[in-house]
């Protein structure tokens, strides 16, 4: 591939960021409940985040409110149903009904999970966690590479919220996702939650992940709320950003310097004007950590000491 | 861990994920998630693997719930368990998109014939699996009346009227547009109507409200074969021959239901 068809990356370098993709500042999911008041009162969120599938269909409101949001915001893409490490290869119908929806929303890059979501026929729509294998990073790295090449803008995996862990796997997640990057020269989306959600579940202490990952290739920070369980907890979406994620994203913010932020909240949708306090709080913490090196020390509470 | 142990592991987990029952039950089960999965001081393998069985069904049920809201109000929560359950296990979700979850149920549903109301319940499943093909079919721009203004009259011999990507024909045998509209509604019980035919076409508007309208027996027979790709002065003809009772009707009504069904965005094209 000629140099000209790359994704927007700059150099290996560790710079702000490996790619070149702008900070949209702080921005919320675009969900049904919202779009009617999105679209009359244009409240001040930095950009939208849309999850790709959702909009990848002939017509009706899906695009038509996509094509107005456009109009005033910029918008990113985030799909749920890759199923990257699925025994399958990606599906190329898929893959181009995606870039023909990239096309539409110019998204500057578009992102997935680190993960598989079918099998045998089966699509379980959930974000099946990987064996962390060297032969599973090779796997991932080989489709996320062509993956990258075919949509021509930076493509970013995210790391997932995960419930059960493997035998197989011989390296923590942080290495699994580091070397995928790595290997495959793609970026990172980074859900803090999701960071949260897995150390507690797994008894793993979460700053070690925050403070060993890849961060000048993190282009997006995802923020959400979750379900404790006691036993376990559940990434639901369906609930504030708790205290001790905010600080984890404090220090997340201080290790990548400033990266578009989102707040998601998928279930138990609150009203616009709560979900935008919420992003004003992502803010107030980003613009603090930004602001002042003392911010950036800020201790992090281990997930299983938290109240 | 191989590639091909990998896809093994996957394609396990995939058949366990869609069982309708506690995984820790089966010995086997058991057995190999000890082999797979790690555990925790909280959870033992299975357990691990038994929190996205939950999911499977807590996320599979609430698409469904959230699709077919007429045919789970009216049959109730046991049957809607049960139809559920029997749908997913037939016709496992293949689709990457949750849009798609219902699009057998309607001929699912057209099987269980122990559900009460038996073709009350086909009528509504068929009305609401429409709903959802019309919230995101294709759109089309409005028939440009500079172009029907502009054919020639010969040019109506062979004409074939092309209709809206987002409209669907459907003949029901109970009122289900309104008993859905009840039901969406009640707060409490809502009574069964009574049997009541009638043929509906069913669309998006141009503001893009999904709405239904019935139709008299011979617009529904015209509409059809149009949407067929039948020729329109074909297919005039072959309605009057096949309602003949009605064909005084239609030859008087045709010009009219094609200005109203212009005027509805059911006509988008003339092809000549």
């Amino acid at each position: 591939m000629a140099s000209a068809d790359r994704p927007a990356r700059l150099s290996r370098s560790r710079g702000p960021l490996c790619f070149d993709v702008p900070d949209l500042g702080i921005g919320v999911g675009l969900r049904i409940p919202h779009y009617a008041e999105v679209l009359e009162t244009r409240p001040p969120v930095d950009f939208f985040e849309v999850i790709s599938e959702n909009f990848m269909v002939q017509g009706g409101k899906p695009l038509y409110h996509l094509d107005r949001v456009l109009e005033s915001y910029r918008v990113v893409q985030h799909g749920v149903s890759l199923s990257i490490g699925a025994p399958a290869p990606p599906d190329m119908e898929y893959l181009a009904r995606l870039k023909t929806l990239l096309r539409r929303v110019g998204s500057p890059w578009v992102s997935d999970h680190f993960c598989w979501c079918d099998a045998g026929g089966a699509h379980l729509h959930d974000l099946l966690p990987l064996p962390y294998t060297d032969s599973v990073v090779r796997l991932v790295a080989e489709r996320a590479r062509r993956i990258q090449d075919y949509l021509e803008v930076p493509f970013a995996l995210e790391n997932t919220s995960s419930y059960l862990t493997y035998t197989a796997s011989g390296m923590p997640e942080w290495e699994f996702i580091s070397e995928v990057a790595e290997r495959a020269d793609i970026a990172l989306l980074f859900d803090v939650n999701n960071v949260y959600v897995s150390a507690y579940n797994h008894g793993f202490d979460p700053v070690e992940f925050i403070r060993n990952v890849p961060h000048d290739r993190i282009v997006q920070i995802h923020l959400a709320g979750h379900t404790n369980l006691g036993k376990y907890i559940i990434d639901t979406h369906s609930a504030p950003v708790i205290d001790p994620v905010w600080e984890l994203y404090r220090q997340t913010i201080a290790l990548t310097g400033p990266v578009s932020t989102l707040i998601e909240w998928d279930d138990e949708i609150p009203s616009l004007s709560r979900l935008l306090e919420e992003a004003a709080r992502a803010r107030a913490a980003r613009d603090q950590v930004l602001s002042s090196p003392e911010g950036a020390a800020a201790g992090v509470p281990h997930p299983r000491s938290a109240p | 861990m191989t590639e091909a142990e990998l896809r093994e592991l996957q394609h396990w987990m995939a058949n366990e994920l869609r069982r309708r029952h506690d995984l820790g039950k089966d010995p086997e089960t058991r057995a190999l998630a000890q082999r797979y999965f790690t555990g925790n001081d909280r959870l033992s393998p299975v357990e691990q693997l038994e929190i996205y069985r939950e999911q499977f069904w807590l996320r599979h049920t609430s698409s469904l719930v959230e699709d077919f809201p007429g045919l789970g109000g009216l049959i109730g929560q046991n049957a809607w368990q049960r139809l559920v359950e029997e749908y997913l296990a037939e016709h496992p979700p293949a689709s990457r998109s949750l849009r798609d979850l219902g699009d057998r149920l309607p001929e699912f549903v057209a099987r269980c014939t122990w559900l009460e109301q038996h073709e009350l319940c086909i009528d509504m499943a068929r009305l609401e699996w429409t709903y959802i093909e019309l919230f995101d079919a294709a759109d089309a721009p409005a028939l440009a009346p500079e172009k029907l203004a502009s054919l020639p009259e010969a040019a109506w011999q062979t004409a074939r009227i092309v209709l809206n990507p987002a409209l669907r024909l459907l003949r029901v045998r109970y009122p289900v547009t309104d008993l859905r509209r009840a039901l969406k509604a009640a707060h409490a019980p809502v009574p069964i109507p009574a049997p009541a035919s009638a043929e509906l076409v069913l669309y998006r508007s141009r503001d893009r409200v999904i709405g239904d309208e019935p139709v008299t027996p011979g617009a529904f027979a015209l509409l059809t074969l149009l949407g067929a790709g039948t020729p329109l002065v074909e297919a005039c003809e072959r309605v009057v021959h096949s309602l003949p009772a009605e064909a005084s009707y239609v030859e008087e009504n045709v010009g009219a239901w094609f200005q109203h069904w212009a005027e509805r965005g059911w006509v988008v094209d003339v092809e000549v």
